[in-house]
């Protein structure tokens, strides 16, 4: 069952990438076939989001009922999350290079995805340092949660915040873009199987690490 | 109450937290004034920039008197005991009031010399006051809850920075886009609401997380 | 390099999904080996 669910999240993830390169059309008023990458940066940078939402949600679940399988599951998240966030960071920098000749700019959505990572790796951080494993996963769960309360913050403050101090800055194109229905499709397309993959490596990562330490335990 | 009395009784017998806050605070401001005052820089330049440095100072300050809330606890052993004498709401209150008296005297000390050293003219005092107290208050309150997450780990110092600098984040860029508001005379901004939320929200996870933190 | 053509919008992708799958490769692999041992 689970190799078949496999095939068809590499077929959906194949033809969304077939379809980002022949089968939508370009967006006006791009450089070029340079509008190709945001098919694969728009749904990696949701991803990140996503993984940041499903961490405080796991970490919430664990302060609940305190079961080590939730703590496990918010860490993997917050890893996928970095991993996700630094290939949509970078596929962003190379497309603003190329469209407005600089890698890096500071708009909104460029500042959200680097105080996302910023996030990410207090969390990881603070994960590394405590070695007692219910007091780390205690510990980083509450920073977690306490990412999620400030989390409007930053996503939603933040637009408006640049928006009133640089009136005439840089305003990324594909937010306010009407789209023609087939780009539209390959990103929510693209959008849908990478949280399939986000959700796919999520599991596999857990079970790993979850016979990995069952596996050490028995050895000690 | 009595943590917050307990605090204060603590630290004057050290004055640790005081001195380095202090120490920090002034040798900042001396470096701005100096390089960015009004003989260093134009008018215009000022206050663009001034506005963004005040609250780095302040930041920068309370990174460098905050964090040492609980880690007196837990290097003289002193946690179990207060573990067992005071319910967590109370002690959180308690480091939250030492916190926020560190943060508005900081603030009370800088400002002004601040505004003097650098000639800077501020059209809107009030609102100035306004962002003073609703971020000051943010400030505190943050950097308290990161303070109990970090007292039991190892690295303190650099964690500390590591861990609060997201977390107050939004607090920094709405409150200097308020001062900066304030210094060219706007009135009150919606933005002051989204402080005071901030505040709010950041207070109240501060009380509801507290407990998990402290209590193993 | 940089340019509005497709080349570097390929080699970027090339690279992402190779390595992605790559990646997957390698965790179900270790998926399966930690599974088969009693």
């Amino acid at each position: 069952m689970r190799k078949l669910l496999a095939w068809l999240l590499w077929l959906w993830l194949s033809a969304v990438i077939v379809g980002a390169f022949l089968y939508a059309p370009l967006a006006k008023g791009f450089i070029g076939q340079s509008s190709r990458i945001l098919f694969f940066h728009v749904p990696m940078a949701w991803v990140s989001f996503v993984a940041f939402i499903a961490a405080g949600v796991w970490s919430l679940l664990f302060l609940r009922g305190r079961d080590p399988k939730h703590d496990r599951a918010a860490a993997v998240a917050v890893e996928l999350g970095v991993l996700f966030g630094v290939l949509a960071t970078v596929t962003g920098a190379l497309w603003a290079r190329v469209m407005w000749g600089a890698y890096w700019n500071w708009d909104p959505r460029q500042t959200s995805i680097v105080v996302a990572l910023l996030f990410y790796g207090a969390y990881l951080a603070l994960r590394s340092s405590l070695e007692d494993r219910d007091q780390r996963a205690r510990l980083s769960a509450a920073y977690a949660v306490l990412g999620l309360v400030v989390a409007p913050f930053l996503f939603f403050i933040m637009p408006r915040i640049m928006f009133s101090l640089h009136p005439q800055s840089v305003i990324n194109a594909q937010g306010k873009v009407e789209m023609e229905s087939r780009m539209v499709q390959v990103l929510l397309g693209g959008s849908a199987g990478c949280t399939a993959l986000f959700f796919w490596i999520h599991n596999l990562r857990c079970r790993v690490q979850a016979l990995a330490e069952r596996k050490s335990a028995l050895y000690e | 109450m009595a943590v917050f009395a307990k605090e204060w009784r603590g630290e004057f017998r050290t004055r640790y937290a005081l001195n380095t806050l202090g120490l920090f605070a002034f040798t900042t401001l001396v470096v701005v004034s100096v390089s960015l005052g009004p003989l260093g820089v134009s008018l215009a330049q000022g206050t663009a920039v001034l506005p963004v440095l005040l609250w780095i100072i302040l930041l920068f300050s309370a990174a460098a008197g905050l964090p040492r809330a609980f880690v007196h606890e837990e290097e003289t052993q002193t946690a179990t005991a207060l573990r067992l004498a005071a319910t967590p709401s109370a002690l959180f209150c308690g480091k939250l009031l030492y916190g926020l008296t560190l943060t508005f005297a900081l603030e009370l000390l800088v400002t002004p010399v601040y505004v003097a050293m650098t000639s800077l003219t501020v059209k809107s005092p009030g609102l100035l006051a306004g962002v003073l107290a609703a971020g000051g208050f943010g400030l505190a309150a943050g950097s308290t809850l990161v303070a109990a997450i970090i007292a039991q780990a190892r690295a303190k110092g650099t964690l500390f920075s590591v861990l609060a600098f997201p977390v107050l984040l939004p607090l920094l860029l709405i409150a200097v886009e308020l001062t900066r508001g304030a210094v060219a005379g706007d009135a009150a901004d919606v933005a002051l609401l989204q402080l005071l939320l901030y505040d709010a929200s950041v207070t109240v996870a501060g009380f509801m997380l507290f407990p998990v933190v402290w209590n193993p | 390099m940089v340019t509005g053509g497709i080349g570097w919008v390929v080699a970027v992708n090339l690279i992402i999904w190779t390595g992605l799958f790559l990646y997957l490769l390698r965790l179900g692999a270790r998926l399966r080996d930690l599974e088969k041992k009693p």
